[in-house]
């Protein structure tokens, strides 16, 4: 059995340029393995083809070449159930916060008995156990944010995939969030990958963070954070990975431009 | 009592004031008074009019090809602007039919539907329907322009498949626009089921505008007139409007 959860290998995808007159590679080759219940981050700048990365893992977007393989902890005897959170929270507005959660559930195909019971429990986890019956609008931002966590945490998928999930939030909110969802995640524990333009936030959250670079975007480091969890947001060996990674980062720009 | 009935009731008591006052002043054949409308309404529920028919039996006859009508027009319309907005070559192919059929006047629709068809009901039930369907059709296309991608999106992401996509995600962004054409729709329907009704279609509230007319007799035209006006309004404001509140409850201000 592998111990890999995504596999990427040689993936290249181009978009039409801007201009109109032919295309531009948006990702180049790009390689990476995900081993399973880990909790890699990706960062990168704005505009590198983060979220790209992340819908063609989804899905929701195809590619021109190179191999994605994502594999279920059965071998691949079922599809794989992949869990979306994006930047804003994506919750249909007309439906209840409980049939939000069921919508995911029903989309996955998931045996209806056991509904009630699956949205009981991560609406408990996300903290928002009283908020089944109310409307999404009803709900402060950060709130909503927790309702499209709980939903992707109920189909109980393979992976989750998280497209800079709190930067759309107050830095208050977004670091009880921080905090919050590494708590949940040390009792549902799917691999995640999760993309931010945060150095921060990735040192803070990951076990294993991967810095692009831009245009095309490749992986040009590779980093374990062995800290121990649970961590604290203020770790001072924290702040001193984050300056590493920041000298690195600013190292690589300059060797691409000479 | 609060200040919105209460201007509402005296508007209507100064109306009817008025009509009174005007009812006194002309003859009784060219302007009855309200007293008197309102008794050739009771009298007409109370005792069979023509043919031994009572009053009910039209309004009922009425009512069900309203509803009959309505019905297939709003599906079909709710359909064809669902495919041609979610497919583009169908847009491409058929969507300039729709002016053509919006320019076609209502009335011009009903003479071509009797000759036809005769004077059949399924005639006149048939111009109801092609008048109202593009009106419906219309605004559901507009509305598939405003669908938002990224719900579409996170649909997709979750494996969500054609049907669930279009219960879930799809109609629910389409519902004011739905329910825009909903209101129009009714609004014509009904005039056009009265319209045909008068021109060709046997029994309905309609058909005794045309028969009281026939007779000359102005206090029963405007017994049915006022009869009919009263009927749409308490269906309206009475089912629509409960309607509406029910389905747009997730919002946290009612926008429609």
């Amino acid at each position: 059995m592998s111990t890999q959860a995504v596999v990427i290998e040689g993936l290249s995808k181009k978009f039409p340029s801007p201009s109109g007159f032919g295309e531009f590679a948006v990702i180049d080759a790009l390689s990476l393995q995900i081993s399973r219940g880990s909790f890699a981050s990706i960062v990168g700048p704005s505009g590198c083809g983060k979220s790209t990365l992340l819908n063609i893992i989804a899905g929701i977007e195809t590619y021109d070449s190179g191999e994605v393989r994502i594999l279920t902890h059965d071998g691949g005897q079922s599809g794989p159930r992949i869990s979306y959170v994006f930047q804003s929270p994506r919750l249909l507005n007309w439906l209840t916060v409980e049939d939000n959660i069921k919508f995911a559930l029903e989309a996955h195909n998931i045996g209806r008995v056991g509904w009630d019971q699956q949205v009981k429990k991560y609406l408990e986890m996300v903290g928002l156990a009283g908020q089944a019956r109310n409307f999404p609008l009803k709900l402060s931002g950060g709130m909503q944010q927790r309702v499209a966590i709980a939903r992707a945490l109920a189909i109980e998928p393979d992976i989750l995939l998280m497209d800079e999930p709190f930067s759309h939030l107050d830095e208050i909110t977004a670091r009880k969030m921080r905090v919050d969802l590494m708590r949940i995640l040390e009792r549902a524990g799917p691999t995640i990958l999760f993309v931010t333009h945060s150095l921060r936030e990735a040192v803070f959250l990951s076990e294993e963070v991967y810095m692009m670079s831009v245009k095309p975007a490749r992986i040009f480091k590779h980093l374990r954070v062995d800290i121990p969890r649970p961590r604290e947001p203020e770790d001072p060996r924290l702040f001193d990975l984050e300056k590493d990674l920041i000298k690195e980062f600013f190292a690589m720009l300059e060797q691409d431009q000479q | 009592m609060n200040k919105q009935t209460f201007l509402r009731c005296l508007s209507i008591v100064s109306f009817l004031g008025l009509w009174w006052f005007g009812s006194l002043l002309s003859a009784p054949e060219i302007l009855p008074g309200p007293v008197v409308i309102g008794k050739t309404i009771i009298d007409n529920f109370t005792t069979p009019g023509p043919e031994g028919k009572s009053a009910e039996f039209h309004i009922v006859i009425t009512l069900a090809r309203i509803v009959f009508t309505f019905t297939i027009a709003m599906v079909l319309g709710i359909a064809l602007g669902l495919i041609m907005g979610l497919r583009r070559k169908m847009e491409l192919a058929f969507g300039y039919l729709i002016p053509i059929a919006l320019t076609i006047p209502t009335l011009l629709a009903v003479f071509l539907c009797v000759m036809w068809f005769g004077f059949s009901e399924a005639g006149g039930l048939f111009a109801v329907i092609l008048t109202v369907t593009p009106f419906v059709t219309v605004n559901l296309l507009a509305g598939t322009k405003t669908v938002d991608k990224e719900l579409i999106d996170m649909a997709r992401a979750f494996k969500a498949n054609r049907g669930l996509l279009i219960r879930k995600v799809l109609l629910w962004q389409l519902m004011p626009y739905i329910f825009s054409a909903f209101r129009y729709a009714f609004g014509m329907t009904w005039k056009i089921v009265a319209l045909a009704e008068t021109f060709g279609l046997k029994y309905g509230i309609g058909y005794m505008f045309t028969f009281w007319f026939e007779q000359f007799n102005m206090a029963q035209v405007m017994a049915w007139i006022v009869l009919f006006v009263a009927l749409m309004l308490i269906f309206e404001h009475g089912v629509i409007a409960r309607v509406e509140e029910k389905l747009f409850a997730w919002r946290p201000v009612h926008a429609v």
